[in-house]
């Protein structure tokens, strides 16, 4: 019936928005780097934690620092070893929630997802968290 | 063939018009869309990507849902409320679902009704009602999609600048769904109200849309 082919064609369209279906890998992809950076804070590797950041927020340490950034990250009061919660994806950018309440904020690049936040906490309700670590 | 084309040549060119339109959305869209990925450091995604984005899906169906709802409105009020001296409107004095001898249905059907406009019952109220049912359907199919693609893009934004994200409810309620909305009804509505009053006092010969050019301003519900 014409009435359910349009349903269908619906359904299918609605289905384009990434959130709405299948980003259940991408949740787990940030998941996954977010502890691999809190892992390497831990172990204080800061080379390690380096990696996972997005270039911007690199830069942003080292440009606060005045360090390099394996030498800056270790600096900040960021979440050490945290482990990873609920995790959100839209498109190409996520955030992830720690146990201890905070939150990391993920961009997808050409090299997977990368740190552009963390060590973030809410302010007021409507706006941006605010963060110890920011690209 | 040739008689196809003539006994369809509108239908058949706002087809060719709507698909030549959707693709030159999608190549601009694509430019813009890569133009604010420079903005922010992003690569370039390709056609492919961009069509089965939110962008896109959102862009899209937020147009659709408001035609289809001008239709299913225009199709309802039509039915009670006048426009005197508008081709758009039915004559004075006929508001209403109109008798059964006037819509030519059950024993007033001629042989060439349609099958369910000869029936009684509920198939033939589903008949009565089958413009507006469809219509409304796409509009709500269209308007949830523009919903379900709209809470994407908006929450990809709001996390670019590491702020909470909306469910989809509280989503309905945001100003970004509700801008995106009406900013495209009240277009249609202008749209449609124009047409009825323009079409009391201007004329276009030969078509259906407008009165006969030497019609009255008061004649209403005449075709030319």
């Amino acid at each position: 019936m014409p009435g359910t082919a349009v349903l269908t064609a619906l359904i299918a369209l609605a289905c384009l928005a990434p959130a709405g279906c299948g980003t259940g890998d991408k949740e787990r992809d940030a998941a996954a780097v977010t502890e691999r950076f809190h892992a390497a804070l831990e172990r204080d590797d800061g080379r390690a934690a380096c990696r996972e950041l997005s270039a911007t927020a690199a830069s942003a340490v080292e440009q606060e620092e005045g360090r390099s950034c394996e030498e800056a990250i270790l600096r900040l009061d960021l979440p050490l070893g945290a482990a990873a919660g609920a995790s959100r994806v839209y498109l190409r950018s996520a955030s992830v929630d720690l146990a201890d309440g905070r939150v990391t904020f993920l961009s997808e690049g050409p090299a997977g997802w990368k740190v552009s936040a963390d060590g973030c906490t809410p302010t007021t309700p409507g706006r941006p968290y605010e963060c110890e670590l920011e690209g | 063939m040739r008689r196809f084309l003539k006994h369809n040549g509108l239908s058949l060119a706002f087809l060719g018009m709507f698909l030549a339109a959707l693709v030159f959305q999608a190549i601009a869209g694509l430019a813009e869309f890569n133009d604010e990925q420079d903005m922010h450091g992003d690569p370039h995604v390709s056609l492919w990507r961009y069509l089965t984005s939110s962008a896109f899906g959102a862009a899209v169906m937020e147009n659709w849902q408001s035609e289809y709802l001008q239709f299913t409105l225009f199709a309802l009020l039509t039915v009670w409320l006048l426009q005197r001296g508008s081709p758009e409107s039915k004559e004075l004095g006929s508001e209403g679902r109109e008798s059964d001898e006037d819509q030519l249905v059950g024993e007033h059907a001629r042989e060439d009704s349609p099958r369910w406009a000869r029936v009684d019952g509920l198939r033939r109220r589903v008949y009565e009602n089958s413009l507006l049912l469809v219509m409304a359907a796409i509009w709500i199919g269209t308007w949830f999609a523009q919903s379900l693609t709209g809470v994407t893009e908006y929450n990809a934004e709001r996390l670019d600048h590491h702020m909470e994200t909306l469910s989809w409810l509280e989503y309905l309620g945001s100003a970004n769904f509700w801008e995106r909305t009406l900013q495209n009804w009240q277009s249609e509505f202008l749209a449609v109200g124009s047409l009825a009053i323009f079409a009391v006092y201007l004329r276009q010969r030969g078509s259906p849309e407008s009165k006969p050019v030497g019609a009255s301003h008061h004649s209403t519900g005449v075709q030319g």
